[in-house]
């Protein structure tokens, strides 16, 4: 271990150490606003020292991990991301009297594994790296556990997840039995366009299972509605973000690495999975009734998109997926920041029937929220039209026609959902309506500030995107180039 | 693909077990004897009568605690392996495992501090709890 | 001081925005003060911009500002730049000084009506569109502008939305420009499909290196462009919808319906003026299309017994010039009839404004009367306005601006005599129903008490506008009178000067002559039948062909009802006949299918944990399968 190894590993250590800081804080004395201040310190200071690293990358780490700028960026999201399900979560949970310190451990390990996913270059620490998201994703879901749905879905997850991890386990022992390594460069080496043989295949098949479990695609997707609904809904944030943001660039370089383009079967498995998810999460949330649930359901055709930037494989794909990636997250999370805001204690404002009228009690909220809907169903001078815009680009030139008509059809499917919860927001309100002790509350400072960051952040990114298309050409763009030349 | 492997023996093999199944039950079904007693619905046909019931109330502390022991025996492991490796690791193998003895004391001092330690619930937080109930009442 | 230029139509949209979303909020005194500021703000930026324009002109005679490249992808490169040259310049200061003092007029007009901030909303975001449409570099820049004027208007006629009369108005005057907008939607489709840009310069400088003239396509391009402008300035025959257009708050009439949106016509036909060029055929439309309409809405003007109504019709009958003007060849005469018309016309709605205040409500111009000693400054202003439309020689800005659309209609290139006799007698017919107006409203008895008297925020717009329009035309004088170019020669830089075929002083001294003759013979006739002896307008109308000529000349000349046969009726017993709309199956079957789809779909979504989890093993059997066997 050298100096630049420390180094460059410094935000992974700041998270680390912050969650053994807050277990020490714990022990002393428990106290709710210091231990959320240490944690929202420990991501910033984590997001600021990716800056720093810019200048050693790329920079290896034998044979675990590579920290190069494309991992840079998806850490920066995941980091964002964190601090802002931090933000919501304090403001969340103060309404609750158990102990509310081990929420931020666990957030903060949840963090640690998501990053470390994206800087992993070998199967040891892709699996680690997933098991570490995956056990403090288990305690966090279930972490309002005086409510009934919640332990539920918590359940759910674990089940599911231990399932999936199975199979991706198994994949793994078939990949490295086939191939005789574990380590990505050495695979990609080793392949380098060489025909896969079946028990390859099968390791190949069983990992797309289980990274497809995380990443909610159809046909693992029977999980998300239920945990989505039953999660509290900062986790929910958490989730769709940090969670899929982790798994996805580890998918993006997992797969790029061994150039799955040579692989007709496995672009066709992918394929297969990218049209059913477009189709089958955009139908599933036609007529649901909860905004939770909605959500869920409109991740899975998301991440259909994703895919589909992904698989165009052209110097496009890299950067569209991360771009429709960075602008999803924005709008996902402000969406749930606005669901949370409006939670009240052990009663969530998830319910359509919640925001009818919403417009005329609480007009910036809705507002806000409309911005959100309108990303993401991709509509012009938001965030989500340019990210689809570029997925769109990159399945057009390379000709994946069917995958582009089914995204172009299913996102008309899809503006009628979300343009349903805004119908409702502005329609008149009744007098005879429930009410919910959320939608009145005031909005907390902690949460105005999410809420204006992720506005800003969504409008600016719509308007004047050029910018952030630079930024993630500059830091992603490299990925592929960098595998090719392995190759050659 | 082009190293095509034979695939029939796998399915002649995939229908052997199926059919032998099929045999074994349809064949047990016809030739099997069949009757009714009092004692044939029990589930220990032979065996000693249950009693009582199954579910017994275990504290939950005797698992915490089970699981406590489990978890750090399981990092002794970690700490052999490195003393086992000791001179050929050197200095920065000893850091490492300092920080990982660190981290392992953290955890205690902290399940120490949250009670999860505590066998049953000590008298005085008892004590504590029910004056403060009694003022709240008052 | 030139990159300011952006904020110039960014003002009145931030002043929209501010007014949209906090206006409940506000109160009266701010929203007015954010209302009228922001284009006051604007209007003073553009007079900076326009003296360092002219004082030290920049490269070329225009100034190019790119605001907003959005994005950037291969030959995807949808840029926001504005463009400013001499034409543009004219618009905007026309836009936002007028437009200034209307918005003050209407702080006062307004302040008793509910909806105060939201009436300041609409017109700052119409002065904000029509700021974009002017300055916009490119075509999709200008339509959206030209879109978000028409959304205005639409907005603003229906102001009192209360009324249902006032909403049909406003569906009326958004559908007929429909029909003009198709029209031109399709002509930028044609220009995009033969030059694979929309940028105005790019097109221009293309055009005529592509096409030649009269080439079919060049034909079609211009006589789509056309039926657009056609169909925003009110001209034959797409005029209908003006008159009815004033049932909006007489603001907004001075504004949009006068001013300025109504002239958007004939900017988009000076700015691509090149296309017409190279479609002759289609620019002597414009010009018989001027003609005709001048004339037909001077007769109508001449029935009309609602003040406002008649200031519609003639507006047409203006703009009607304008287009003779353009069609003629004579870019600059029209932009500069354009430019005193806005200032005169305004004038004009804005005291009849006044008038309409003080009265209660009354449109009726012969229930009003004697209100020359009452209303004073409105009755001089008033006065100086109706001089101007009527084109009273010499001393009003109306004479200059008519006499040199009529001098090129009969000595230039592309002029007629037909055409200039046309517009000769249009001249006359102006006289006599402008001074009618005058005359009746002002003189003779009084009809009708006045309930209250006119603030300064009405009054001074009313003095401003009466210096310009007396003044503006001063800076273009005839040959025959000082000979002084200063407007015209200001806009060669942006549109070619017009060939005149016989320059000749004489021949033109003549011409204004008969001119000056033409209209001192209908004030004459004017004053002659309305205040010395009305009962001759009585018997006119009483007789039999006059009666009939009367009915036919107020219906404005029956297009409604022509239209009303031919359009509107088919298309109400088509729709009934089709009420259960067949086409309209493809689409509720689509959603019927997602409908279906989604309750077979959600079945799958058990809740129980042991269907998920062995929905996950079917997923890895499809998995491998797929992989192994495809």
């Amino acid at each position: 271990m050298t100096a630049t190894d420390f180094f460059s590993l410094m935000p992974l250590i700041i998270i680390a150490t912050a969650a053994v800081i807050v277990m020490i804080l714990i022990a002393v004395k428990r106290n709710h606003s210091v231990v959320a201040g240490v944690s929202l310190a420990a991501f910033a200071l984590a997001f600021l020292s990716l800056f720093r690293i810019t200048a050693v990358t790329p920079h290896t780490l034998p044979p675990l991990l590579i920290i190069d700028n494309y991992a840079l960026f998806y850490m920066g999201l995941i980091f964002a991301a964190s601090f802002a399900v931090t933000l919501l979560s304090y403001n969340y949970l103060k309404s609750y009297n158990f102990n509310l310190e081990e929420y931020y451990i666990l957030l903060l390990l949840a963090a640690l594994g998501a990053s470390t996913l994206a800087i992993s270059q070998h199967f040891v620490s892709i699996f680690l790296g997933l098991e570490i998201l995956s056990v403090s994703l288990y305690a966090l879901i279930a972490y309002v556990r005086t409510w009934e749905r919640n332990l539920e879905a918590g359940l759910k997850y674990l089940i599911l997840a231990a399932q999936s991890s199975a199979f991706l386990l198994f994949g793994m022992a078939l990949v490295y039995a086939s191939l005789g390594s574990m380590n990505i460069n050495d695979m990609a080496q080793l392949l380098s366009g060489a025909n896969l043989g079946p028990l390859a295949l099968i390791g190949f098949a069983l990992m797309i299972v289980g990274i497809g479990f995380k990443l909610a695609v159809v046909p693992f997707h029977l999980w998300t509605p239920d945990v989505y609904h039953g999660a509290p809904a900062p986790v929910t944030a958490f989730i769709a973000t940090v969670s899929k943001g982790g798994v996805f660039a580890l998918l993006l370089r997992f797969f790029v690495a061994i150039d799955i383009y040579n692989y007709e079967s496995l672009v066709i498995a992918f394929s297969v999975i990218a049209i059913a998810s477009m189709i089958f999460g955009n139908v599933l949330a036609l007529l649901q009734n909860n905004v939770k649930r909605i959500l869920a359901y409109s991740s899975i055709a998301h991440l259909g998109y994703l895919l589909v930037a992904f698989l165009s494989g052209n110097n496009l794909s890299v950067d569209a997926a991360t771009l429709y990636l960075t602008a999803y997250a924005i709008t996902i999370m402000g969406a749930f920041s606005i669901v949370s805001l409006l939670s009240g204690k052990e009663q969530e404002s998830d319910k359509l029937e919640d925001y009818r009228g919403l417009f005329w009690r609480r007009p910036v909220l809705s507002a806000v929220f409309t911005a959100m809907m309108f990303s993401l169903a991709g509509i012009p001078l938001t965030a989500g039209f340019i990210g689809k815009y570029f997925i769109l680009s990159a399945g057009v030139h390379s000709a994946k026609w069917l995958l582009v008509i089914v995204l172009v059809l299913t996102s008309v499917i899809g503006l009628f959902y979300y343009l349903r919860i805004v119908v409702a927001m502005y329609s008149a309100p009744t007098d005879d309506m429930p009410s919910q002790p959320g939608i009145s509350r005031s909005v907390s400072f902690s949460g105005v500030l999410v809420l204006a960051g992720l506005t800003i952040l969504l409008v600016w990114f719509g308007v004047f995107p050029q910018g952030f298309i630079s930024l993630i050409q500059n830091m992603v763009s490299s990925l592929q180039d960098v595998y090719l030349s392995m190759i050659v | 693909m082009s190293n095509e492997i034979q695939l029939w023996p796998f399915a002649v093999y995939t229908l052997s077990v199926f059919l032998i199944v099929a045999i074994m039950v349809i064949l047990s079904h016809f030739l099997g004897q069949r009757h009714k007693e009092k004692e044939t619905g029990e589930a220990y046909e032979s065996g000693i009568m249950t009693t009582g019931t199954a579910r017994l109330r275990i504290s939950p502390q005797f698992y915490v605690i089970a699981m406590f022991f489990l978890i750090f025996d399981l990092e002794a492991v970690f700490i052999i392996t490195w003393a086992i490796a000791f001179k050929e690791v050197g200095w920065v193998g000893y850091l490492g495992i300092l920080v990982f003895i660190g981290i392992l004391l953290v955890v205690l001092l902290y399940e120490w501090r949250i009670g999860a330690l505590d066998y049953a619930v000590s008298g005085k937080k008892i004590v504590k709890k029910f004056k403060q109930l009694n003022k709240e009442v008052i | 001081m030139l990159e300011l230029l952006w904020l110039i139509p960014a003002l009145p949209f931030a002043g929209f925005l501010i007014l949209a979303l906090f206006g409940s909020r506000l109160s009266r005194q701010s929203a007015a003060v954010i209302g009228v500021g922001s284009v006051g703000l604007s209007a003073i930026l553009t007079l900076g911009i326009a003296i360092r324009f002219i004082s030290s002109p920049p490269a070329d005679h225009a100034f190019s500002q790119m605001l907003w490249q959005w994005i950037s992808v291969d030959a995807f490169q949808p840029a926001i730049t504005l463009y400013l040259d001499a034409l543009s310049l004219v618009f905007i200061f026309v836009i936002t000084f007028v437009g200034f003092f209307i918005h003050l007029y209407s702080s006062l007009f307004m302040y008793e009506e509910e909806g105060y901030s939201r009436f300041f909303a609409y017109m700052n975001l119409f002065v904000g569109s029509m700021l974009t449409l002017v300055l916009g570099n490119n075509l999709l820049l200008l339509y959206l502008g030209w879109e978000g004027v028409g959304l205005c208007s639409y907005l603003l006629i229906g102001f009192w939305y209360k009324d249902s009369e006032n909403g049909y108005a406003a569906r009326k005057a958004f559908v007929v420009t429909r029909v003009g907008d198709t029209a031109m939607a399709i002509g930028l489709f044609l220009l995009f499909t033969s030059f694979g840009t929309l940028d105005i310069q790019k097109l221009l400088q293309q055009a005529p290196q592509e096409w030649t003239i009269n080439s079919t396509q060049a034909v079609l391009a211009a006589a789509l462009l056309l039926g657009g402008a056609v169909g925003k300035s009110a001209q034959l025959p797409l005029q209908t919808w003006l008159p009815d257009a004033m049932a909006g708050p007489t603001p907004v009439s001075a504004l949009i319906h006068a001013a300025t949106m109504v002239t958007a016509g004939v900017y988009l036909i000076a700015r691509t003026h090149v296309l017409f060029t190279l479609a002759p055929a289609v620019q002597t439309a414009v010009a018989v299309v001027g003609a005709l309409t001048l004339l037909m809405a001077g007769f109508t003007a001449l029935t009309q017994r609602d003040i406002k109504r008649v200031l519609a019709y003639s507006t047409i009958s203006q703009i009607g010039y304008m287009f003779l003007g353009l069609g003629v060849g004579a870019w600059s005469a029209a932009v500069f009839h354009f430019m005193t018309h806005a200032f005169f016309k305004a004038l004009l709605f804005l005291g009849a404004g006044v008038i309409i205040f003080v009265l209660h409500h009354e449109h009726d111009m012969f229930k009003m009367g004697g209100l020359r000693k009452k209303l004073p400054v409105t009755f001089w202003t008033f006065l100086i306005g109706s001089a101007s439309l009527a084109a009273l020689p010499l001393i009003t800005a109306g004479f200059y601006s008519k006499d040199m659309i009529l001098w090129y209609t009969f000595a230039g290139e592309q002029g007629n005599d037909w055409l200039w006799a046309a517009g000769l007698a249009g001249a006359f017919i102006t006289s006599i129903y402008t001074f009618r107006m005058v005359f009746v409203t002002f003189y003779g008895e009084a009809q009708a008490e006045i309930t209250h008297k006119p603030g300064m925020q009405l009054k001074v717009p009313l003095i401003v506008l009466a210096v310009f329009s007396l003044i503006a035309g001063f800076i273009e004088l005839p040959h025959t009178l000082g000979h002084l170019t200063l407007f015209s020669h200001f806009m060669h830089s942006a549109l070619p000067p017009t060939e005149v075929l016989h320059e000749s002083v004489s021949l033109e001294l003549l011409l204004q002559v008969i001119a000056a003759i033409a209209v001192l013979l209908g004030i004459y006739i004017a004053y002659h039948i309305f205040i010395r002896n009305r009962s001759i307008a009585n018997n006119l109308t009483a007789s039999g062909p006059g009666a009939l000529l009367h009915r036919f000349w107020y219906s404005g000349w029956g297009f409604d009802k022509v239209y009303d046969t031919l359009f509107v009726n088919p298309l109400v017993w088509f729709a009934k006949i089709n009420r259960n709309d067949f086409i309209d199956l493809i689409y509720t079957g689509i959603a019927g299918t997602s409908r279906e789809f989604h309750r077979q779909l959600t079945r799958t979504q058990t809740g129980r944990l042991r269907w998920y989890a062995t929905g996950i093993v079917i997923g890895a059997i499809i998995t491998i399968t797929v992989v192994v066997y495809l």
